[in-house]
């Protein structure tokens, strides 16, 4: 397998840490340690792509591949996400302490600009069986699938590659008339896209 | 009185800079209720992520002054929270609660700090142009998009357009003649001649230019 480059490494990092603060966001509406640990468990990779970025900028400007002022933008651009994702897990640490949450974070974060929506895609959903990408959530309902919960398993940040199977639920967040759309669609209640 | 505040913020015409203004006078404690200050740290740790990488993509000094101006603003807030905060505590328990909303609005401003700190890249003269060329491949993307004078969206409203339930993307700001509108709200209209700033996917991108070109009558 190719290395990734430096490239694909900070937009990495850029991506992780905002999926951070959306799971952060919704582990507190939920009250949910799982997606809460999750936080952590990102925060830990992202670390380590921090690490491994510095490295290999480094690197590349020994060899000569990579101008200095580059490569200090690039590194900059990493750090900055880096503490993004600490902000996230600052977050997900109230969720996990052993203190009841206070009722206003779970009413300030569900009246925002943008809802954090849970459904349960019904088997009778054209939903089920399809991936992601097949059925283009994001385009169609303005919903972006931030988690999703297979059994006992949960996978965060889906691609496109997705499968959606028949009980999965889905965390996901966008407008509030896309909410309804997305409801309509899990249950089944809504036949097509 | 809080309402009209929030809407004082977002969604309004505007003109950039105001923020040096807004840094200097002296922060003065305003009662408000912890929901509302804390909706909307929340709100605009979101939005200023969103601004921040856009000031960079697009090489953008106004929209890296807003950054800067809300980045302030949060100081502000947080501030306000903090007051709220002491003054509700009443037993050990509501103390044990209240902390847990200030270290989330602990985040939040520490969120708009770093953003804040995204668009300081933008001065460095050392920091050359592989930032903007490094942000354009990222799957969720920012995108500019003029609105045609022939396309069915001009005058109507965001709600009513549906725009981002129909495609998904999410419009953070628009530019109109020299002022702007960051995170327009529901009620804000689009008119011709507006530059529309927005994240999302090629697809939904690609639908909607489509549609604010004129070229498609109707979103769907």
């Amino acid at each position: 397998m190719r290395e990734k480059s430096v490239e694909d490494i900070v937009l990495e990092i850029k991506d992780k840490s905002e999926l951070m603060v959306d799971l952060a966001y919704s582990s507190l509406i939920y009250d949910n340690n799982t997606i809460a640990e999750e936080v952590y468990d990102l925060e830990d990779l992202i670390d380590e792509l921090y690490q491994n970025i510095q490295k290999q900028t480094l690197e590349l400007v020994d060899d000569q591949k990579l101008e200095v002022r580059d490569a200090l933008a690039i590194l900059r651009l990493a750090e900055l996400g880096e503490t993004i994702a600490d902000a996230a897990q600052e977050i997900a640490d109230v969720v996990l302490r052993d203190v009841e949450l206070h009722p206003i974070l779970k009413m300030s974060i569900r009246e925002s600009d943008q809802v954090f929506t849970r459904v349960q895609v019904d088997e009778k959903s054209i939903l089920a069986g399809k991936t992601l990408g097949e059925i283009k959530l994001a385009s169609e309902t303005g919903m972006m699938v931030i988690a999703m919960r297979h059994g006992k398993r949960w996978l965060y940040g889906p691609n496109k590659n997705t499968k959606i199977d028949p009980g999965d639920i889905l965390f996901a967040k966008g407008p509030e008339d896309g909410e309804k759309h997305l409801i309509d669609l899990a249950s089944g209640k809504t036949k097509n896209l | 009185m809080v309402e009209e505040k929030r809407k004082g913020i977002f969604g309004r015409l505007q003109r950039t800079p105001k923020w040096e203004k807004e840094e200097f006078t002296e922060i003065e404690y305003e009662p408000t209720s912890v929901k509302e200050l804390l909706t909307e740290m929340k709100d605009i740790s979101e939005l200023i992520i969103d601004l921040a990488y856009s000031a960079v993509l697009f090489d953008n000094k106004e929209i890296a002054e807003e950054v800067q101006y809300l980045d302030v603003r949060m100081d502000k807030l947080n501030y306000d929270i903090r007051m709220m905060a002491m003054m509700a505590a009443r037993t050990k328990e509501d103390a044990e609660q209240l902390a847990g909303i200030l270290q989330v609005a602990e985040a939040a401003e520490s969120i708009s700090n770093t953003a804040g700190d995204i668009v300081k890249l933008l001065s460095r003269k050392e920091t050359g142009p592989i930032l903007p060329k490094i942000l354009k491949q990222a799957d969720e993307q920012l995108f500019r998009i003029k609105v045609s004078s022939s396309s069915k969206a001009c005058k109507q409203k965001i709600n009513d357009l549906r725009i981002e339930s129909e495609t998904g993307m999410r419009i953070i700001a628009i530019r109109r003649g020299d002022c702007w509108i960051y995170n327009p709200q529901s009620d804000t209209s689009i008119q011709a001649n507006d530059w529309l700033i927005a994240r999302g996917t090629d697809e939904g991108f690609k639908e909607l230019s489509k549609f604010l070109q004129g070229e498609m009558e109707v979103l769907d």
